[in-house]
């Protein structure tokens, strides 16, 4: 590799100050438009090409990757303080950050969350230069059937964030997979429990159903019991900086698990078609099934903030492989930010690896700059987030409705999410009251159309010999791994976990 | 002293009108026009009218043209958003002409008729073509006719243009083809790289990434002309497969529609119309649509609606060709 070169690139952005000023505008655009529901990424690269247009390639470059790549990082925030998930990879960050607002260590679940945040999005752009040169097979390797069958092991993770009852697990997540097939049937054009309205064509709203089942309850529950967020006595030393740097600090005691899950998520993100909501879930999954002490999860375990953080900022690292290399975007957001690169005069495809790596350079290090830069400016800020945790609930309760109200409208701009909304929190309401699990909802929601999809992808291409490819067959052996690594675990040492994981 | 300035602000703005071209470019003075998506932000619809909008603002007197984002249920819900919408000439949409199709076989979820919508005009044609993977025995139309085994074609899905579009084109030409949904965006891309499906009928503008990186080549166009390409016609032979091409053929040249809801005031459409000719003629807008890729290839007020008409008006044995073709043959 070109030494010179990828510090030459170094050198093109922290060398100028007008590029260093790009970033410095570019980061906290992106994680305002991760931090309100809703919005997103994607959106924001939209609203910004205006403003890059006129600019040249490198610095346009530059401030839309910035900011693309600390969207999550700012979609944390809201998850954390208030269940309600800034962006749909940001959901699974709810589970454990949410009680850890409760236990009044805000301020350590938001330092463990921008560290996770920047140390994925560091090992993302790293795992982007170590895998350039097995690009092609590795990408290649995943076909429907692969896909499929990673789906199911991440349904198997089910099993894992059940807590005390399997069965009422199963149920959950049957009930997510049930609410999946809700939509156009794809194959045959016919309306799947669509009760003729044309909002429900596109399939239940991902952004909507976590507000429902996390959000929702959760205010209610403040509203019936009273005082604030934090149900602590008194305000605790854990929502200074004190607190911020014991969750950066927890990143790096739990450095196995941050950069595993960071190399999970910076995985599934270079394999177009899966998508974030799925990388931070089987991240979330890997999390509890490696932890020696599962029960603590849902109770405001650090490593359940941890691992989805690192893995949703670690797969931008991940997608922008297949969009730079073979013009094939690995992300929705991708697919326009590639589109800003053709107009920026970049022009993604295997010809760039011969003319126009000094961009790709540029790329990787404004990655890792805006990530870094991101957890800065949200160490100076984190103190004041963490203090909305003791908010009295009747003046937050009215925000952070109006918040949920708003994200499920803007997730698809149409009204009847907010109708959607109304319904499926009464489920997720008395999924909290009653101690069901609801991870396993969202687990089956999201993954339940991976697997419908690319099992008739599968079928149609190869028939039931799909199972027998060689990919296959490995994710095959890791769902059975999964599943007699779960029993053996039930069988040997405690008789079962015994704490419930209702989150 | 209010009577004063209240008389004096109704002669700067006569004074305002007599300068502008008319009465009607008057009524858009400081207001608002929205202009409806029937995608997310992001999409090829959303780039035209993003490019657009900037243009109309600069050849309306309006204070701003605002993109509305309405997706949903493969654009039926933002075509249905704008019929609903007020007719006073502040409102205009962008949707797929595919919609044709839907209509045309009384697909459910409709609410509108694409022939009473106001016709502004379209920016550009969406030509299409066939590409297939260099991993793929097929390497032009002769093979693809004279395929035995099937031809694994991908499409988005039942319902989508790619997929009505291939069916349509697999009866028209009586071609050998398996047609596998479930690929949307670029995923189908990624199939043919990895060497499962052997081609794709969509969008040629979609397919240049792909293309330029030299994982694949054009095999037949249609509703577009691409040198060293043949074109869908030359291989119609009959008279019913001439009539099938001509509608994917018309469906394709009409591409990137924009329309106002029924019944807005026909000074107002007018207005609209030359803001909207303006626009797509001014150098600038050209020069960027360049720079980002996107052709422009306008047709404006009635000529669009003729088309529009002309592709609703199909004989019952081809509307039930259609029928056929986008269902699958299923229902």
């Amino acid at each position: 590799m070109d030494l010179s070169g990828i510090f030459d690139a170094l050198l093109t952005i922290v060398g100028s100050p007008y590029h260093m000023l790009l970033l410095l505008i570019a980061v906290p655009v992106g994680m305002f438009f991760g931090a309100i529901p809703g919005l997103g990424g994607k959106l924001g690269v939209v609203l910004a090409i205006p403003f890059v247009f006129g600019m040249e390639a490198t610095a346009g470059a530059l401030f839309l990757i910035a900011m693309h790549s600390v969207v999550h990082t700012g979609g944390a925030v809201p998850s954390i303080l208030f269940g309600v998930p800034g962006t749909g990879p940001d959901a699974a960050t709810i589970v454990d950050g949410l009680p850890m607002t409760r236990n009044g260590e805000a301020g350590r679940a938001l330092g463990a969350a921008f560290g996770a945040s920047g140390l994925g999005g560091v090992i993302g752009a790293l795992f982007l230069l170590a895998v350039l040169p097995l690009l092609r097979p590795v990408v290649l390797a995943f076909s429907p059937a692969e896909f499929f069958l990673l789906a199911l092991f991440g349904i198997t993770l089910i099993a894992m964030l059940s807590g005390d009852s399997l069965i009422k697990g199963l149920l959950v997540g049957f009930f997510g997979l049930m609410m999946a097939f809700v939509k156009l049937d794809p194959q045959t054009g016919i309306q799947r429990y669509t009760f003729d309205m044309l909002f429900l064509w596109d399939g239940v709203d991902i952004i909507t159903a976590v507000l429902a089942i996390f959000a929702i309850p959760e205010m209610i529950s403040l509203g019936v019991a009273g005082g604030a967020m934090a149900q602590v006595d008194k305000v605790t030393t854990s929502y200074g900086l004190a607190g911020v740097f014991r969750g950066i600090g927890d990143v790096f005691r739990h450095w196995g698990l941050s950069i595993r899950t960071a190399l999970i998520g910076a995985f599934i993100g270079m394999i177009p078609g899966l998508g974030g909501d799925a990388a931070s879930w089987i991240c979330y999954g890997h999390a509890v099934q490696s932890s020696k002490t599962p029960e603590r999860f849902g109770q405001g375990a650090v490593e359940g903030v941890i691992a989805p953080e690192t893995a949703n900022n670690s797969k931008e690292g991940g997608s922008l492989l297949p969009t730079l290399f073979f013009a094939v975007p690995g992300s929705s957001g991708m697919a326009i930010l590639l589109g800003a690169f053709v107009m920026l005069g970049i022009q993604p495809g295997p010809g760039l690896a011969l003319t126009g790596m000094d961009i790709v350079w540029v790329l990787i290090w404004g990655l890792m700059l805006a990530n870094v830069i991101a957890v800065l400016m949200f160490i100076i800020v984190a103190p004041s987030l963490g203090y909305l945790s003791y908010v009295r609930g009747n003046l937050l309760i009215p925000l952070v409705l109006a918040l949920t109200f708003l994200g499920a409208f803007l997730s698809h701009m149409a009204w009847e999410n907010m109708a959607l909304l109304v319904v499926l929190s009464v489920l997720g309401y008395y999924l909290k009251k009653y101690h069901w699990p609801r991870p396993p909802f969202v687990i089956g929601l999201i993954l339940g159309p991976i697997a419908e999809d690319s099992f008739h992808k599968a079928m149609a291409l190869w028939g039931p010999a799909f199972l027998l490819r060689p990919g296959a067959m490995i994710m095959l052996g890791l769902t059975v791994f999964s599943i007699v690594f779960y029993i053996w675990r039930l069988v040997s040492g405690k008789n079962k976990p015994e704490q419930t994981h209702a989150g | 002293m209010r009577k004063m300035i209240t008389a004096l602000l109704a002669l700067v703005l006569v004074a305002a009108c007599t300068q502008e071209s008319g009465e009607e470019s008057d009524f858009y003075a400081g207001k608002n026009i929205s202009y409806i998506v029937a995608t997310n932000a992001g999409g090829g619809y959303d780039t035209y009218a993003r490019l657009i909008a900037g243009y109309l603002q600069k050849y309306l007197p309006v204070d701003n043209v605002i993109i509305r984002n309405v997706p949903g249920a493969g654009h039926i819900v933002g075509a249905n958003t704008l019929w609903r919408s007020k007719p006073d000439g502040l409102t205009i949409g962008t949707f797929n002409a595919g919609l044709i199709y839907g209509q045309l076989v009384g697909s459910d979820g409709f609410d509108f008729d694409l022939r009473d919508f106001a016709w502004v005009g379209k920016a550009s044609g969406e030509p299409r073509s066939i590409v297939v993977s260099d991993n793929c025995a097929i390497k032009s139309m002769a093979d693809l006719i004279a395929a035995e085994e099937p031809v694994k074609f991908g499409s988005a899905g039942v319902g989508s243009a790619s997929h009505s579009d291939t069916m349509l084109l697999a009866s028209a030409l009586d071609l050998n083809v398996d047609i596998i949904s479930g690929f949307t965006g670029t995923e189908g891309e990624m199939s043919m790289m990895r060497g499962e499906l052997c081609a794709i009928l969509g969008s040629t503008s979609s397919f240049k990434n792909f293309i330029d990186a030299g994982y694949g080549h054009f095999i037949l166009s249609i509703g577009g002309d691409m040198e060293g390409v043949p074109h869908a016609r030359d291989f119609a032979k009959t008279e019913t497969s001439r009539r099938l091409v001509s509608i994917i053929d018309a469906l394709a040249r009409l591409g990137r529609i924009s329309a106002a809801p029924p019944q807005t005031p026909d000074d107002r459409l007018e207005t609209l119309r030359a803001a909207y000719r303006a626009s797509l003629e001014d150098p600038e807008l050209l020069a960027e649509a360049e720079k980002i890729g996107i052709p422009i290839d306008p047709a404006y007020g009635d000529d669009v609606r003729q088309l529009v008409v002309d592709a609703l008006d199909q004989t019952p044995e081809t509307v039930e060709l259609i029928r056929k073709a986008i269902n699958g043959g299923g229902q």
